[in-house]
């Protein structure tokens, strides 16, 4: 997938950027706070993902305005298709392609497929859980529509469970009961698809981020991926017996894929814990590398490549090794000072100033 | 905050569903610049259909009087009775073709909004199924996961009563209400029902 030109109107800073991009390498320079990352950001979301910057909406758009526009030509297998986003205050954000209107901004990913590498990746390894399990399922969500489907009723079940439990003020009638039933097997249900699709993914990348890893790092460290998933072993459905009295009194259920984690052992020990800063960077390098490889090979489809000032936060040696791991696919990367890795050949070079992209 | 009857409005109109503040005050200042003709004929409106309409004795489906005109039409198959969630699922099976009897339970179980199965017409359903002779209970909430699990729920107090519980086919849209299904689709669902396993 090739994104061919990109608008941005009253988006953060850029009020009306419009660009054409190379189809393998684009470089943007600017100094910080000039609207680079603004750039990353806007063309990662036209995958329909979240701010990889945990934004919200009201922070998306220019101040003063109402609305921003993001709208993108995109090539797929020789197909055009326009990607149009509508940011707005207060709720009522829609997006289409080619005119339709899609029903949730996930579905944009099935026309724009991106992996974004920035640096705060390190939170990769050294974040909570949280991160981790997104970056799980947000892989799943972008080859499965089904996925998504079971990933937002998973949502919805869990909130609605809660709920059941709060509104117990800690004390199991026969009416809770009934319905708790009820909630134990609707959640069970997707929880087993969610479980079931999350520990596939992690045996099927292990191998792929140890490559990775090896080769950005320049070592031969052994690196080792599992779901820490207690449920799992013996089911959801006993896992919720086993704590029920707990989650009454605490109102809150305690068992789950929302509780999850992916475990990353770097020569078998937590790298979250015992790797240093250098180890935890090319970890994060490597799995971000995985997912790319991971959804093209699924796909079909070869994501774009954002990196947003990546090579700034490591050493010669991890940035030329990094540049000979990265896939043949569309590439944008920023930097504020212009000097790239050798063996990046930028085809456009573009400059931000003050929010306006101009091409040098 | 605005003055007495103005603020009064903006209060009542908030808790209406789907209505927040800022929704509130907008259709208030609407009221406001409304010729008083107008304003009056809205109030009657409201007067009017809460004094003549209520619900079905039997059903719990809105009725003008005691029972509901599908309650006392004679034609009736009362061996399938169809439970949905709300007056407008009746109008959309009735296009799809369903002529049998209806049970509405005024909402879907939903922990979120307060709404467990004492607020659903639940016990009604109970008491008439001894009573009317029926072969067939079909559930027909939405494709959702509140409508799901209510039709999980349905089913499982059934199951002493012995009878044969059904859940309409999930052709319907996914997430969707049973109300945006076209007649052939809803049609195509209620045929291809299956027995439900509690
Ligand atoms: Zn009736």
């Amino acid at each position: 997938m090739i994104v061919k030109r990109l608008w941005l109107t009253d988006f953060r800073n850029h009020l009306t950027t419009e660009i054409g991009l190379d189809h393998k390498v684009t470089l943007i320079i600017g100094l910080n706070g000039h609207g680079k990352t603004n750039f990353v950001e806007g063309l990662a979301l036209l995958s329909g993902a979240r701010s990889f910057r945990g934004a919200k909406v009201d922070a998306l758009v220019a101040s003063g305005k109402s609305s921003a526009y993001i709208r993108a030509e995109v090539e797929q297998n020789g197909r055009s298709s326009l990607v149009e986003l509508e940011l707005a205050i207060g709720g009522q954000s829609r997006a289409q392609v080619n005119k339709q209107r899609v029903k949730t901004f996930r579905d944009l990913g099935d026309t724009v497929r991106v992996v974004v590498f920035s640096p705060d990746d390190l939170d990769l390894i050294k974040g909570s859980p949280l991160i981790r399990r997104s970056l799980l399922d947000d892989a799943l969500a972008s080859i499965s529509s089904q996925f998504r489907a079971v990933r937002t009723d998973y949502d919805r079940i869990l909130r609605q469970r809660n709920n059941l439990l709060k509104q117990a003020r800690g004390r199991l009638t026969s009416d809770l009961e009934a319905s708790l039933v009820i909630w134990n097997q609707q959640l069970v249900k997707v929880a087993d698809e969610i479980g079931d699709q999350r520990s596939r993914f992690v045996s099927h990348i292990e191998p792929v981020v140890a490559d990775f890893y090896r080769r950005v790092a320049g070592t031969d460290d052994e690196v080792s991926l599992t779901l820490d998933a207690s449920w799992l072993e013996e089911g959801l459905a006993k896992s919720l017996l086993s704590v029920q009295d707990e989650e009454i009194r605490r109102g809150v259920t305690l068992v789950g894929p929302h509780r999850d984690d992916l475990v990353v052992l770097l020569d078998q020990l937590h790298s979250r814990t015992h790797a240093s800063q250098g180890e935890q960077r090319s970890l994060a390098l490597a799995l971000r590398l995985s997912i790319h490889a991971y959804v093209a090979q699924v796909s079909g489809d070869n994501p774009l490549v954002l990196l947003d000032d990546v090579f700034s936060e490591l050493d010669e040696g991890r940035a030329r090794r990094l540049v000979e791991c990265l896939p043949d696919a569309q590439i944008v990367l920023t930097s504020a000072t212009g000097t790239v890795p050798q063996g990046v050949q930028p085809g456009l070079t573009l400059e931000i100033f003050e929010g306006e992209v101009n091409g040098i | 905050m605005y003055d007495g009857p103005v603020q009064d409005v903006i209060d009542e109109l908030g808790r209406l569903p789907g209505i927040g503040p800022k929704s509130a005050q907008r259709i208030a200042f609407h009221l406001l610049k409304l010729p008083k003709t107008e304003a009056q004929r809205l109030a009657a409106a409201i007067i009017e259909v809460k004094e003549r309409i209520g619900f079905c004795d039997r059903c719990c489906n809105i009725s003008e009087n005691e029972l509901c005109v599908t309650c006392t039409d004679p034609q009736r198959q009362t061996g399938a009775l169809c439970v949905v969630e709300e007056p407008k699922d009746v109008i959309a099976l009735e296009k799809a073709g369903f002529r049998g009897t209806y049970h509405v339970l005024q909402g879907a179980l939903n922990p979120m909004e307060g709404i467990g199965p004492e607020q659903l017409r639940i016990r009604e359903l109970l008491a008439r199924i001894p009573e009317e002779e029926v072969d067939e209970l079909i559930l027909c909430t939405n494709p959702n996961i509140e409508g799901e699990a209510t039709a999980m729920y349905l089913a499982r107090q059934m199951q002493p009563l012995g009878l044969k519980v059904t859940r309409i086919a999930s052709g319907l849209p996914v997430g969707g209400d049973l109300e945006y299904a076209d007649e052939l689709t809803l049609g195509r669902a209620l045929e291809g029902r299956r027995e439900l396993q509690p």
